[in-house]
């Protein structure tokens, strides 16, 4: 005979207002083996868990059932209070009745009869519950941080100046992301570099940081707090240990490759460092534009380098670090604007897409600083066009977030850098950021034109050769508007890095539709990830501007350092055990397990689980012929008898 | 009156009840006829669970888990696959009607499947009328446990 | 004049029980008006309609005629607003309240008594065919529906004929409707009378019903995407071009006579292309044909423009200058074009109507793509017309 307690609780009016708490409370009370129910306001509230831990004392309680929120939201916050009031924490059961029942249905009857058969299906499993012990394991006091952006840099700082090891994995062959490719930052219009590439320098002076460039990750094994990653170092075909940075190899070499850098506006050499303040300065080669590696001659490179780093036989190279815990901000790539014909992206040379952009106003860019069209000349008319693929269901609903004020960072520098007329055609002007109003009202005063109405096409220009007409409607007169101009700037939608998917699947991350990493939740675990360890932070996450990158960014960290600050840190004690006796050696389960936790006890013949591997999942408990396997917590027994008190009603 | 099924739902921790709770942040209605059992993986889920169901007068029985490949044990689910394809030829033996049973999978972020899964497969079994072949009338008390 | 008005609730929830559900989700963006082929020749405004719609304030009567339901704004709506769903709604409680315009009564009045548009009786319907062509029996493998305009109007007899003689080149078992067959409705569904359009539906369902019909072969482009979308029955639909596209392909039909350089240009219409997304069968076709220069206009395939027929707008004036088919004429005939091609039965009135208005009509020619077909099969399309202008019809009132 078990002793239950039931705790209803009203969650305000969410759950309140379509299940007739009192009743349901009322009805559990008549329920087997319930010695006190009762129905509360707050259930998660300070009064609310006094009032838990006070009836256990009182009616000498051994199970408890909270009928709340879903267990995904509270189940460790009752654990806690049962734990503290001396029961062992398992034995709370949480009972789904807001985002399962309450919030999914406006019928007081349908809910409350539902509510019921859940509440029941709950007594009849929490009878058959046992108390479990908690494994402890050791953590691997390392971070592995994954992206070399803004958000990955700061990660790797915070943590690094707490005295983590961190390593820092970035593809590309230097760090900085694509803030480094920007000129200004909005609202302050601070120089990117100015405030960029000293933490880029930090990074690499850090005693305390590996950084990994030229690096991505290609296995990851293990579990919180013991991550084995595997990481792929992309043969550079420069030995970066010889070299000395130089740099005699990339005024020689003859090749051409597209400079990525400058989101393609001009070529940049074979081996190359992508920009003058790349971290780290030395270069690699680009194997497709190598004129050796084209066509087997050249080597041009090799013979200027005195330190004969040249090295045309690197191969790519894997080496595994272990880790505790991981920071994945990936970052974002901009929507491909070339299958919307009615853009002329790729099709009109005026055409520009937003990071382009970026470039012709960068000094270290393609073009000086300057602002000058494909054609050398100087644009007399730019349309800036908002929300390209975003907020549309027919390509990206999200709204990208940023775009709204980097158009108005553009047209500012248009303005400073150009004496053309600058137009800006957008649905809702969006400035909700600190300082952002004021920059909009200070763009408004630059007499920058806006025009509030979707761009709906970009034409070629019949009567001037060269030039294009943005058509749109004016929504606020009504009137279509035909704008001559030479230069269009499109702001495609901001989605994420073309390989999200891979890193999704390698981390077990889930994705929204877009690919961007699902949080655990969305107000209140924002950076972690239902992948225990793994943490997120950046426009990975979703499109945010560079102080919520860095803010996310911090937040990981500390997530991360929560974890890899202790020693030994405590697993779910919901692991699967083996009952010898019923056991008949036939190893299924030793064939299944995906993390290799059963083994096979040679001399007792039976099989055996280390449940230092066991995640829990509870698939060797159902290829047990013999059911000799028991998935704790979830037994067989206590799962039919919760489906039992679920069908009675 | 109208017949208004039982109907069991066995959900992963993962994906599938995730999606579920998602249905209900974003406030998506749907009948109330489904009620939720909660396993960590698809992959837990033994055919006696279904089985069990129908013996104690389920009329339908969904079963939702992370979408294959996706797998939070990364292969859990693709066992899951595999086993549950048995247990419909063997319901479909024992003369349950094949609508009855249904495997889907949802995502944590298909709160909008969820439900549309979910208002679906209830009307089918509501148009499938209750299920009498495998309910056993006089059921086990519940103190023999 | 007082710019004061008051939301009148009550109207946009009729708008919205009427099937204009989509309403509530446009967020004003301003996409289709500036994407709406109208907005640089009239005043008519798409967005503000769905605004007025959306407030149920005064307006609505000012705009709610001017679309003709072309299908390219809701296809770059960011929003996915059924666009067409909210006109059709609009015109479905507006002119339920007699608002309908003068020149839709008599072609409204037509459908209701006769059963088809063109004030042709009923029983005459399949005159055309002289009963040279064969009626549909339950046996058979295709019904070839013949659109009311083909049946009726004399420029389009020309289409129906170039389609039977195909058909029977191709040495298929097809057979026309017998006279108990009405217009497929969607004009007038578009126009808004719902209720309308379902006994038309109703009608034509019971005679494929009645006559074991599932192969459903159409010349006209609105009978195709009203049989798929609106009828809710699962018949195999197919337009015509389609199916000379794979008579072609399987080898079963090849174009003879060559036509020496033959300048063609195609317009897409929009109940064939964007509605239906057939854009290759036709232009498959004209290629398959020995001699033929084949040139595309700018505006093609997704981004096609409309010839203003669709939705009632055939049956509509329209002033001078804001006649959508004088401009596609123009751009034709700037591609350098003789044969401005088309697999529209409305398309090819307009272009008629507009090409006479222009005088232009012995410089460039408007032709269906059957027609062109068949003449390089080796049938002289005049001697096959001839005899037929003694058929007594009435037509477009003018």
């Amino acid at each position: 005979m078990s002793r239950i307690g039931v705790f209803v609780c009203h969650c305000g009016l969410n759950i309140a207002k379509t299940i007739r708490v009192s009743e349901l409370a009322q009805f559990a009370s008549t329920l087997p083996d319930v010695v006190v129910a009762k129905d509360y306001k707050f259930m998660c509230s300070t009064p609310g868990q006094e009032m838990i831990a006070s009836d256990i004392k009182e009616h000498k309680l051994d199970r408890i059932i909270v009928a709340a929120c879903s267990p995904l939201m509270h189940e460790q916050t009752f654990r806690k209070v049962i734990e503290n009031a001396g029961l062992n924490k398992y034995l709370v059961t949480i009972v789904n009745i807001r985002e399962q029942v309450s919030w999914v249905t406006h019928d007081v009857e349908e809910g409350t009869s539902k509510a019921k058969a859940l509440l029941n299906g709950a007594v009849y499993r929490a009878r058959l519950l046992a108390p479990l012990t908690s494994r402890f394991i050791d953590v691997s006091p390392d971070v592995m941080v994954i992206g070399g952006g803004i958000a990955g840099i700061q990660a790797a700082l915070e943590l690094a100046n707490t005295g983590k090891k961190v390593y820092l994995v970035e593809k590309n062959s230097t760090i900085g992301g694509h803030m480094a490719q920007f000129d200004k930052t909005f609202p302050t219009l601070d120089c990117s570099a100015c405030i960029l590439t000293p933490k880029m320098d930090a990074v690499l002076q850090h005693k305390n940081i590996t950084m990994m460039t030229y690096c991505e990750v290609t296995e990851v094994k293990g579990y919180v707090g013991n991550f084995d990653i595997t990481v792929k170092q992309k043969a550079r075909y420069v030995d970066h240990d010889k070299c000395n940075a130089c740099l005699a190899c990339t005024e020689k070499c003859p090749g051409k490759g597209v400079s990525e850098w400058d989101e393609g506006l001009v070529k940049r050499k074979a081996i190359y460092i992508p920009f003058p303040q790349a971290v780290p300065q030395k270069p690699v080669i680009d194997r497709d534009a190598c004129t050796f590696f084209i066509k087997g001659k050249c080597r041009l490179c090799e013979k200027v380098c005195e330190q004969k780093a040249i090295d045309f036989e690197q191969q790519d190279t894997f080496s595994t670090v272990k880790v505790g815990a991981v920071i994945v901000a990936t970052g974002y790539d901009l929507m491909n604007t070339k299958p919307l014909v009615q853009y002329g992206y790729g099709k009109y040379p005026g055409v520009y897409s937003a990071l382009e952009v970026e470039r012709l106003f960068n000094s270290a860019g393609p073009t000086s600083g300057k602002v000058t069209l494909r054609d050398g000349k100087e644009p007399q008319a730019i349309a800036i066009l908002h929300c390209i693929g975003s907020r549309d269901k027919n390509n990206y609903e999200h709204c990208s977030r940023v775009c709204c004020m980097y158009s108005l960072k553009f047209a500012h520098l248009f303005k400073e850098k150009t004496s053309a007329d600058v137009y800006q055609f957008y649905i809702d002007m969006r400035a909700p950021g600190k300082g952002y109003e004021e920059f909009y009202n200070r763009i408004i005063e630059e007499d920058v034109k806006f025009i509030r109405g979707k761009g709906a096409r970009v034409a070629e220009s019949a009567d001037e050769p060269g030039r294009m007409i943005v058509e749109a409607e004016d929504t606020i007169t009504g009137k279509f508007i035909k704008l001559p101009v030479d230069m269009v700037v499109l702001s495609p939608a901001m989605i994420p890095r073309s390989d999200s998917k891979d890193i999704a699947r390698l981390f077990n991350l889930s994705t929204d539709k877009y690919g961007f990493f699902m949080e655990r939740h969305p107000k209140l675990a924002p950076l972690s990830t239902m992948s225990e360890g793994i943490f997120i932070a950046g426009v990975c996450q979703s499109p945010k501007d560079i102080p919520d990158t860095v803010a996310q960014a911090n937040g990981a960290a500390a997530e991360a350092l929560t974890i890899v600050v202790k020693d030994k840190m405590e697993l779910e004690a919901t692991t699967a055990m083996v009952n010898p006796a019923s056991c008949c050696a036939c190893q299924n389960c030793i064939r299944v397990c995906p993390y290799g936790a059963p083994f096979f006890n040679e001399q007792k013949g039976v099989s055996e689980i280390n449940e230092a591997l066991c995640k829990g999942c509870g698939l060797c408990a159902s290829v047990c012929p013999a059911s000799a396997i028991i998935a704790r917590h979830f037994t067989n027994d206590q799962v039919l008898a919760e489906i039992e008190g679920l069908m009675e009603f | 009156m109208e017949f208004e099924p039982k109907i069991l739902g066995i959900a992963c921790n993962w994906c599938t009840y995730t999606g579920a709770d998602l249905a209900g942040t974003t406030r998506l209605q749907y009948p109330q006829n489904l009620r939720v059992v909660r396993v960590m993986c698809s992959s837990r889920i033994n055919p006696s669970f279904i089985f069990r169901a129908f013996q104690l007068g389920a009329d339908g029985v969904l079963v939702g888990g992370c979408h294959p490949g996706d797998c939070h044990y990364n292969t859990g689910n693709l066992y899951a696959r595999r086993r549950l394809a048995v247990t419909r030829k063997i319901l479909e033996f024992a003369g349950i009607e094949p609508g009855r049973f249904r495997v889907e999978w949802i995502s944590a972020s298909e709160g909008n499947k969820f439900a549309e899964v979910v208002t679906e497969f209830t009307e089918q079994v509501k148009t499938l009328g209750p299920q009498t072949k495998f309910k056993i009338e006089q059921q086990p008390s519940l103190e023999k446990i | 004049m007082s710019q004061t008005v008051i939301p009148y609730l009550e109207m946009s929830q009729a708008i919205v029980d009427a099937g204009g559900e989509a309403l509530k989700k446009c967020y004003q963006c301003g996409t289709c008006t500036g994407t709406c082929p109208w907005t640089p020749i009239t005043h008519f405004n798409i967005r503000k309609l769905i605004r007025f719609g959306q407030l149920g304030i005064d307006g609505i009567e000012e705009y709610m005629w001017g679309c003709s339901t072309c299908k390219f704004c809701v296809d770059r709506c960011p929003r996915g607003v059924e666009l067409i769903d909210v006109v059709t709604a609009i015109r479905n409680v507006y002119s339920g309240g007699g608002m309908l315009p003068q020149s839709l009564r008599a072609f409204v009045g037509s459908l209701s008594a006769r059963g088809n548009p063109w004030s042709g009786d009923q029983d005459k319907r399949n005159d055309w065919a002289k009963d040279k062509y064969p009626v549909y029996t339950k046996d058979m493998d295709y019904l070839f529906f013949t659109c009311c305009t083909v049946c009726y109007d004399p420029r389009n007899i020309k289409l129906a004929k170039a389609t039977a003689e195909v058909l029977n080149l191709a040495g298929l078992n097809w057979g026309i409707p017998s006279v108990d067959v009405n217009c497929c409705g969607e004009s007038v569904r578009k126009v808004g009378d719902l209720e309308l359009f379902e006994r038309l539906k109703q009608n034509n369902l019971n005679y494929f019903k009645t006559n074991n019909v599932d192969k459903i072969v159409t010349v006209s482009p609105h009978c195709l995407a009203t049989f798929k979308k609106e009828y809710g029955e699962d018949y195999d639909v197919m337009h015509l071009s389609q199916l000379i596209a794979r008579l072609i392909k399987e080898g079963k039909l090849t174009p003879k006579k060559d036509f020496g350089g033959l300048k063609v240009t195609y317009h897409d219409p929009c109940y064939l292309g964007r509605h239906s997304g057939v854009y290759d069968a036709p232009r498959d076709i004209l290629k398959a044909i020995p001699g033929i220069d084949f040139v595309e206009m700018g505006r093609n395939r997704e981004q096609s423009m409309c010839c203003g027929g669709g939705g009632g707008g055939l049956w509509m004036e329209k002033l001078k200058g804001e006649r959508l088919s004088d401009l596609r004429i123009e751009e034709a005939m700037a591609t350098g074009a003789t044969v401005l091609a088309t697999s529209c039965p409305y398309c090819i009135t307009m272009f008629e109507d507009s090409s006479r208005t222009l005088n232009v009509d012995e410089q460039i020619k408007i032709k269906d793509v059957t027609e062109l077909f068949l003449e390089s099969l080796g049938v002289n399309m005049d001697e096959l017309m001839a005899g037929t202008s003694d058929l007594n019809f009435t037509c477009k009132a003018d």
